[in-house]
């Protein structure tokens, strides 16, 4: 049976690795080859690596980095940050990596994606969405972020994901940004509005502090990606950088406790 | 010599880097002359199955690769598309297989059982290995492996299916005719799974 | 084995340490040293008991109201895990659990603390060095060719332990630092200059550096820190192993029982840097084993017969093929090529003193130094 995905989700500035709190105030987490080594050993489902600086800056991806972590993957990369054009997909997937996402430039023109698919195959494209919900004494709702929630769009979120799904993305991240960094748990009620909307495997970022919150999702959701930053990369109440992931029997016995069989979600 | 048969399309740097942490000796094959010192074969494959077909026909590689397979017997290892193209066709395209296994490729989405299902099929799913094969030596009780594809291979022989899984629809995911296999997962990144299988496929 | 090969036929210390002296038994100057003066001066039995609650008394005491009473650097080896075990247990205290992140953490370093972070219910702070900042600083010491290469790390761990303890008024340091697996201590000819030196420092960072500033390397001079220590009154280091039996095996396979904990091939062996640096760079290059002395600790304390030392020193821990694969990976971390570092590793061989320091300043405060344990190999 197709399990649900658990994904370490780092993010790179200025090389080193960082961990942020609603997409602000970056904490060193160190050096991104060695987390992605200690995620490699303790046979993680597959990886999320973002680079947080290029999509504001405007730089070229660093395909150097990309080629070494690379190579000491031997589990899915999903890589993002700043991607523009098929071309860089394409050297991407070259050097070794299976998915590339991209976000801001989707969202401006969803025929990039289009052209990714082409170039690579549907299947290593990655559309990611970073929502906050909307503020304001009577607002509802999501907005969509872009820039590292620097920039806000007039754009609805489950609409424009089923919109970039058309165009080409294989798969859907959405990332929360308010529940970035809290570890208080996945924004449920967004991933149960967006699963039946959706053609392609969906994933959740944004909010895990536990494995119990992870399974609460899945329970939800049912086979689903549950991704997260600062729950596999900090520990305790002190934040102290620490990696970890759960073993294959953690893992086993919460999919047994929260997926029934047949992969559906469970009624709610 | 493990000769990595790079024809534009597949991710030829992880079968490499995995190899060498096997300390197995593997290259790339871009040339004929490359394939010559093939003792056994990968052949790679993403992305939409004439694609790969058109550009494996296109690369001058087929006819060596014929030789090698057909007349050599040098064992072959196709890997997602490139297991897709051992079929005879692909419901995703027009070109013909390989036909080095028959069978045939369809689409998930064409399958009641697995039509309302997320496509592609992405994430590790459990195999149920049919019975004592080379491939699956020194394995543990419960394999299982990463797939990432909309369309999967219908073996024609069932005696050439060694492994299925289950997505909606059973599956043909590991196959084998004498020394031509293919896999649909992807062995170069599912940990010890994928490094035990492409270990058994290189020592065998 | 040259003829000009002596080594002490109790323990198997060689005069690859220069220094070595043996008595007209063949036994060396360690051994003696040993017998006279460490034996008689260690007590596990009542005595130590003993001693073992004052001390507990003491930072209990000091540490009533505060979130911690005392704090262990745990690297995720078997002395400082062994540490924060008794400190817990034992001791009855309320460590927090301080981790230095280098970037070569090992994957199994890294599950040992959180398996004791979880098992004994402790609290952890970490503290992680700009890993750009560390490479630019080894490589530079890396290029001036001198056997003291675990000097950069020392510094990191070093330098993050007095940033916290400064932050934090901590008043009680515990370390792993024991008899048990160490009264052979390591000479320091093997690479084991004594303090983080800022004069040595910033001498190879002028003639081998990058020629940029490497301002994000933490550096605090020991002789700074001496003074800071001087001045901070009641600022206590102590070494609760000494004071109760500390069988390595036993101590390993209660660790795995309660905890799942994981034991190492070898001491030192939670960092890859210095696994690699002690297990191929130091012995191949320079000819120095430091597993002489690691050994040489356990034969003295009966833990393992000399014969037996002998069979294992004879060939590397790890096997060629995994030390090959070590090279590249330690090549391509640092962003050398493979030909870059063993171009290093084939240059001249220079020592400290090719370089400006302070060692005699430094070393008139040595004893000071080794009884604080401030070096980070004490932070087992």
């Amino acid at each position: 049976m197709l399990r649900p995905r658990i994904i370490p989700c780092l993010l790179v500035h200025k090389g080193g690795l960082v961990k942020t709190q609603g997409f602000k105030s970056p904490k060193y987490v160190g050096d991104p080859i060695n987390a992605v080594k200690i995620f490699n050993e303790k046979e993680a489902d597959e990886l999320i690596v973002l680079d947080i600086d290029a999509a504001v800056t405007g730089a070229e991806p660093d395909y150097a980095l990309i080629a070494k972590l690379a190579a000491e993957c031997r589990m899915p990369l999903c890589y993002g940050g700043g991607i523009r054009n098929a071309e860089q997909a394409s050297r991407i997937v070259d050097l070794g990596v299976e998915k590339v996402s991209v976000s801001s430039a989707a969202i401006d023109d969803p025929e990039l994606l289009t052209r990714m698919a082409e170039a690579v195959g549907r299947q290593s494209v990655v559309a990611v969405i970073d929502v906050r919900k909307r503020s304001g004494l009577f607002a509802k709702g999501y907005e969509v972020c872009t820039h590292n929630a620097g920039k806000v769009l007039r754009l609805e979120v489950l609409a424009l994901a089923q919109t970039l799904q058309q165009a080409g993305a294989g798969e859907i991240v959405l990332n929360s940004v308010d529940r970035d960094g809290q570890m208080k748990g996945y924004d449920l009620e967004l991933a149960r509005q967006a699963l039946p909307l959706l053609k392609v495997p969906l994933t959740l970022l944004g909010g895990a502090g536990s494995l119990a919150d992870m399974g609460q999702l899945i329970e939800a959701c049912g086979t689903v990606g549950a991704a997260a930053g600062s729950l596999f990369v900090f520990k305790g109440p002190y934040r102290a950088v620490l990696i970890n992931y759960p073993s294959a029997v953690q893992k086993d016995e919460l999919f047994a406790k929260c997926l029934p069989a047949g992969g559906r979600p469970k009624a709610h | 010599m493990i000769r990595v048969v790079d024809y534009g399309v597949g991710n030829i740097q992880a079968f490499l880097n995995m190899f060498k942490r096997l300390d197995l000796p593997a290259e790339r094959a871009r040339t004929p002359q490359d394939l010559m010192d093939a003792k056994h074969l990968i052949l790679p494959g993403v992305g939409a199955f004439d694609t790969a077909m058109r550009k494996l026909n296109d690369s001058g590689l087929r006819q060596p690769l014929e030789h090698l397979v057909l007349q050599q017997q040098v064992p072959v290892l196709g890997v997602c598309v490139g297991m897709q193209m051992l079929a005879s066709g692909s419901d995703e395209g027009v070109l013909p297989g390989l036909n080095w296994i028959p069978g045939r490729v369809h689409a998930f989405a064409d399958q009641p059982a697995s039509a309302s299902l997320p496509m592609p099929h992405m994430g590790w799913n459990d195999l149920q290995v049919q019975d004592d094969h080379p491939l699956f030596r020194d394995f543990g009780p419960a394999p299982r492996f990463y797939f990432l594809h909309s369309f999967y291979f219908q073996c024609e022989n069932r005696q050439h299916a060694v492994a299925t899984a289950h997505y909606g629809v059973d599956i043909d995911c590991v196959v084998s005719n004498h020394h031509v296999h293919g896999v649909q997962c992807h062995p170069e990144k599912s940990h010890h799974f994928g490094a035990q299988l492409l270990k058994n496929f290189a020592t065998h | 084995m040259s003829l000009d090969h002596k080594i002490c036929n109790h323990c198997i210390m060689d005069n690859s340490d220069p220094n070595i002296v043996f008595d007209d038994r063949g036994r060396c100057d360690y051994c003696n040293n040993f017998e006279r003066l460490i034996q008689p001066n260690w007590h596990t039995d009542a005595r130590g008991q003993a001693a073992l609650q004052q001390m507990a008394e003491t930072i209990r005491a000091d540490g009533k109201g505060k979130d911690f009473d005392c704090v262990i650097g745990l690297s995720g080896g078997l002395d400082s895990s062994f540490a924060a075990y008794v400190a817990k247990e034992k001791m009855g205290l309320r460590p927090l659990l301080f981790h230095v992140d280098a970037g070569w953490n090992t994957d199994q370093a890294v599950g040992n603390i959180e398996k004791l972070v979880d098992g004994l219910g402790l609290d952890l702070y970490t503290e992680v060095v700009n890993w750009q900042a560390v490479k630019r600083m080894q490589v530079a010491f890396l290029r001036a060719g001198i056997p003291d290469q675990d000097l950069v790390q020392d510094a990191a761990f070093f330098s993050g332990l007095y940033k916290f303890a400064r932050e934090y008024k901590v008043k009680h340091i515990i370390t792993g630092s024991n008899f048990s697996t160490e009264c052979c201590r390591e000479p320091e000819e093997w690479g084991g200059y004594l303090g983080i030196d800022k004069t040595l420092f910033g001498d190879i960072w002028k003639q081998h550096g990058d020629g940029r500033p490497n301002d994000e390397f933490p550096l605090v001079d020991i002789l700074v820190y001496k003074i800071w220590y001087q001045k901070v009154l009641g600022m206590k280091v102590h070494h609760p192993l000494n004071l109760l039996p500390y069988v390595k095996k036993d101590v390993e396979d209660e660790l795995e029982r309660r905890f799942g904990w994981q034991r190492f091939r070898h001491k030192h062996h939670e960092s890859r840097f210095t696994r690699f640096y002690e297990d191929y760079w130091l012995p191949r290059r320079f000819g120095y084993h430091k597993r002489r002395a690691h050994f040489s600790s356990l034969i003295l304390t009966g833990q393992m017969a000399r014969d037996q030392a002998l069979e294992r020193i004879a060939k590397p821990e790890m096997d060629e093929h995994f030390l090959r694969q070590e090279f590249e990976y330690v090549a391509h971390k640092l962003d050398l090529s493979v030909a870059e570092l063993q171009q290093l590793f084939d240059q001249p061989k220079r020592t400290y003193r090719d370089f400006r320091n302070k060692r005699d300043l430094i070393g008139f405060g040595a004893n000071l130094l080794r009884k604080l344990g401030l070096e980070r190999r004490y932070f087992r």
